[in-house]
């Protein structure tokens, strides 16, 4: 039975007909490796390792630094071949180490002895999450072992496993639902002994029937736990779209999904947390959708961390012949970086590579006309957000009325509101700029208040 | 491989639907209207629209080379205005009134306040208010075939009944965009196709019917509320007017209060007010409080609803019943209670209206038939009124509608006569009601004037023995006026009054044509 829906939403076209029913495979890349110190959220991590030092697949190469941090786990094994700023997915130069790849993957370990994860206290559970170095994989990237370790373990009520992959192109996790359906449910067994009151719901859209089936039978006689699905709708992978959806609660951005007794995480994440606490395996690789009407052969692929976008793309057959693609993405097209180069490496929390031959945007722009005032973004945005009035407002130069009278802060950027649009106007894009005016002006005004 | 990637932020894809798309679907769905109305009133209301339009382009390509802006023509915004303005002008009207109605619509209430999205009225009405004042006399006068009639409007003010088929087939005598028919295919292709916002069309009907329910006097009569629904622009005021994105709220609510005001200020209109085109100053009217509703009416996220907070708070959820505000619920309470009041009160007054009615009648059917006693209704004539009372009856007659006719009883309750009530549109000033009775034999025995207002001391003369008894105690199939031949037939017009001499001779006629109907003769 298909569910409920959260509201608003928008139905762009899925693309996913490509990719869908290729079966993972690993991509070993043959290239150097780059290790990002800090893809994830909170404080970047700190350098265990010196240059020219020998490393191992599975080895520590920066430890978390406090709190809300995770450590960066080598992919393969080799030597570090420098420390240094690398360009990164978002085009920004940031800390890496760079490991020169010898080609042989060895291991710092086997990982196949399966423990008995009942015997273990939940230190050790989150202790075994946070040295397998996971951190989100839906997108986010905020270290797992803290999200964990909420502060009432008890008032949790839903543990929800997004495996809805909304994004148009995207069809990795729905691979991996077909293949590992079984380690996902152990995954979320783990995280369900954290909570001794929660029931485990593991969402996933109606355009995936295959999956579905796997994970019900996966869940089928194992406690606290079931397969939820529901209608294909963008944006329905949002966390808060999906707590709204399993809880009936609607919760502002202040607020973390604990606070209202829910904790979201991807398949992906569920999967480590399962691999993580069982084998001991640290995060190496995720799995990420390769697809694209310019690439030749798209597929979906266990992605070594650190991997070069340029090396993924040839493990999916390279580029269509003559096709030069407008738009390269790390991600999908709604909610996906565009990339200025291929030569960047692939993070944790990325999940695809799409590469486009045409650039909505770019005919977007010569299409433009003014607001219409139709109200379309309305009813689409997911946060009951006004969009028209957002942009009237930050247009204006009126950031007072965005934040307090509109609640733009609530803004979760989705894009559907964009995407609808029949004038064409960037409005997400607005939104994200406002966001971030608005944050600076807070900073400066809470460092001018300390003084 | 070149390395020059287009760099931008998300959202990446977008749905193809564009303004211009939108645009040019509402004229798309404006074909079927402007195709009747072509058809039914001729050349000239092509040409009409023809130059409406071409001038609507026109000017706003002016503008935007005058102004050296980008030209916005091809969005198919001006091609809009052009026509709505144009469906909504009489199809007679002289070419310069689309021509100064565009230019006005386009030049100053569209793009002196900047254009497509930031105008504040109704580019269209305002263009017709602007020429509804500019050229008052020749813009309300409706035409047909060269001659000045009522239209279905004008007809209901007068009290008279007017033919709802006729309205939605588009064949009475109003605007050129008056197919009620085609003005639904098109409304409701738009809706269907979310280009147009449904929750203001209902808004409008819903709040325009029941105010006419509670305040039209008539409670819930279904011919009275369809004649009001489909007539003097309510439909392409709903569906078209009312929808227009510029100049309607963006927020549900919003734009729920919004069609209300339309709906409730145009019956207000209607029922309390003498002015034809109400609906369009309506319209008008709640245009200029959209930037005040989008100000106050600005709904919350819904994680600082209510209930969402209390949810957040860990509350229980509320079942239905405890959902609904408390003043939703009051309020729908009284709007129950008084609802039933008012019909009560209704229906209990109902029958001594009629009463009242028909004693003011009873004087000129007595008058006209002085050997009766007492009135009553008479089947047949009852059927014969219900097929084509309110109708125009038949072309012989100009523009005459049987309003009642009863028939007159005598002491013993034989049958003294018929009186025939009659009116006319085509006095030399307004309407002319009449009452002809006619003996048992087919014989006049006499008119007898309700309404007329003709020019004193000319038509008025009408009223005096000198004209009226011409007619009694004549037995023939037609009166004729100043006829050539020496016959029964003949009455003389009353010096200087032909038109309204010619209108008395017809309603008397048409009486006449009505009884042998009724007694089971053909029309000839």
């Amino acid at each position: 039975m298909v569910g409920n829906s959260f509201r608003g939403g928008v139905h762009p076209k899925e693309c996913k007909e490509r990719s869908r029913d290729v079966p993972l495979r690993s991509a070993d890349p043959k290239g150097d490796l780059v290790f990002l110190l800090g893809q994830h959220i909170g404080t970047p991590a700190r350098p265990v390792v010196k240059k020219n030092d020998p490393v191992l697949a599975g080895q520590i190469l920066a430890e978390a630094d406090g709190f809300v941090s995770a450590h960066v786990i080598c992919s393969c094994s080799g030597t570090v071949k420098a420390l240094e700023k690398r360009r990164t997915v978002s085009g920004r130069m940031m800390d890496c180490i760079v490991i020169q790849n010898d080609g042989e993957y060895r291991c710092t370990g086997n990982w196949d002895k399966r423990d008995e994860f009942t015997a273990l206290r939940t230190e050790e559970i989150l202790s075994r999450v946070k040295a397998a170095g996971i951190i989100g994989l839906g997108g986010a990237g905020f270290p797992t072992h803290v999200k964990l370790a909420p502060k009432n373990p008890q008032a949790i009520r839903y543990v929800i496993v997004n495996g809805t992959e909304c994004e148009p192109w995207l069809t990795c996790n729905d691979q991996l639902m077909r293949t590992n359906a079984a380690e996902i449910a152990d995954g979320l067994e783990v995280m369900l002994a954290l909570f001794p009151n929660a029931e485990g719901v593991v969402c996933i859209e109606d355009n995936k029937p295959e999956a579905a089936a796997a994970m019900q039978k996966a869940v089928s006689g194992r406690q606290k736990m079931r397969v939820q699905v529901l209608p294909t709708k963008y944006s329905q992978g949002g966390e808060h779209s999906l707590i709204r959806v399993i809880s009936g609660i609607d919760y502002p951005a202040d607020m973390l999904p604990a606070d209202v007794g829910c904790l979201v995480d991807n398949v992906g994440t569920v999967y480590a947390i399962g691999r993580a606490v069982l084998y001991g395996e640290p995060l190496l690789s995720h799995v990420m959708t390769v697809s694209g009407d310019a690439v030749s052969h798209p597929g979906n692929f266990w992605v070594r961390e650190g991997t070069g976008f340029r090396d993924l793309l040839e493990a999916a057959g390279g580029l269509k012949e003559g096709a030069e693609p407008k738009k390269i993405l790390a991600g999908g097209p709604m909610m996906g970086i565009a990339m200025g180069s291929l030569d960047v490496p692939v993070q944790r929390n990325n999940n695809g590579l799409t590469l486009l031959l045409t650039d909505d945007n770019e005919a977007a722009e010569k299409q433009a006309t003014a607001c219409l005032r139709c109200g379309r973004c309305l009813p689409t945005c997911p946060a009951g957000l006004l969009p028209q009035m957002m942009a009237a407002a930050y247009e204006a130069g009126d950031l007072d009325r965005f934040e307090k009278k509109l609640y733009g802060m609530e803004c979760v950027l989705c894009g559907s509101c964009t995407f609808i649009c029949p004038a064409k106007r960037p409005l997400t894009q607005m939104f994200r700029q406002a966001k971030a005016e608005i944050q600076t002006a807070r900073r400066i005004r809470a460092a001018g208040g300390e003084k | 491989m070149s390395t020059a990637y287009n760099l931008s932020a998300s959202p990446h894809t977008r749905d193809g639907l564009t303004t211009q798309r939108i645009m040019w679907t509402v004229v798309a769905a404006l074909a079927p209207v402007t195709i009747m109305g072509v058809w039914y009133y001729g050349f000239h209301a092509f040409l009409v629209l023809l130059v409406s339009v071409a001038t609507a382009v026109a000017s706003e390509y002016a503008f935007c080379m005058f102004c050296r802006k980008p030209v916005t023509i091809s969005d198919g915004s001006a091609v809009i205005t052009g026509l709505l303005l144009a469906l909504s002008l009489a199809p007679s009207v002289p070419l310069y009134v689309p021509l100064c109605g565009s230019m006005f619509a386009i030049l100053v209430a569209k793009c002196c306040f900047g254009g497509l999205g930031k105008n504040f009225i109704n580019p269209a009405l305002a263009g017709r208010c602007f020429v509804l004042i500019s050229f008052s006399s020749t813009v309300s006068s409706y035409k047909v075939d060269g001659i000045t009639s009522a239209t279905p409007m004008m007809t209901m003010r007068a009290g008279r009944a007017v033919s709802i088929t006729q309205m939605f087939l588009g064949r009475t005598n109003a605007v050129i965009g008056s197919c009620i028919l085609a003005l639904l295919i098109g409304g409701l292709a738009l809706w269907v196709l979310d280009i147009i916002n449904g929750d203001i069309v209902l808004s409008v009907l819903i709040s325009f019917t029941i105010f006419l329910v509670v305040f039209g006097g008539q409670g819930v009569d279904p011919k009275f509320l369809l004649a009001h629904l489909c007539g003097g622009g309510v439909m392409m005021g709903a569906f078209f007017m009312a929808t227009d994105y510029t100049t309607s709220p963006v927020t549900r609510p919003g734009r729920i209060l919004y069609g209300a005001l339309i709906g409730i200020l145009g019956a207000m209109f209607r029922v309390f007010s003498s002015v034809p085109d109400a609906f369009s100053y309506s319209i008008i009217i709640s245009n200029l409080f959209v930037p005040l509703i989008d100000i106050f009416v600005v709904p919350k996220p819904y994680a600082y609803r209510k209930e969402a907070m209390a949810l957040q708070r860990g509350e229980p959820k509320k079942n239905l019943l405890q959902r609904i505000p408390v003043p939703v619920m009051v309020l729908a309470v009284i709007t129950l209670v008084s609802g039933f009041a008012l019909s009560g009160v209704f229906t209990m007054t109902k029958s001594t209206i009629e009463e009242q009615k028909l004693l003011a009648n009873s004087a000129s059917y007595q008058a006209v038939i002085p050997a009766a006693q007492t009135f009553e209704t008479d089947d047949d004539l009852e059927r014969l009124l219900s097929e084509v009372g309110g109708d125009v009856y038949g072309s012989d007659f100009g523009r005459v509608t049987i309003n009642s006719a009863v028939a007159g009883k005598d002491a013993d309750g034989c049958l003294a006569g018929t009186a025939i009530s009659v009116t006319s549109a085509e006095g030399f000033d307004g309407d002319i009601t009449l009452t002809v009775g006619i003996d048992p034999e087919g014989r006049v025995t006499g008119i007898s004037f309700t309404a007329l207002n003709e020019t004193p001391g000319m038509g008025m003369r009408a009223d005096e023995p000198a004209f009226k008894d011409q007619f009694a105690g004549k037995k023939v199939d037609a009166f004729v006026l100043n006829g050539k031949t020496e016959s029964d037939a003949n009455i003389d017009s009353v010096s200087g009054a032909s038109t309204t001499s010619g209108a008395v001779v017809n309603a008397v006629n048409a009486a006449l044509d009505f009884y042998r109907m009724a007694k089971g003769g053909t029309q000839p």
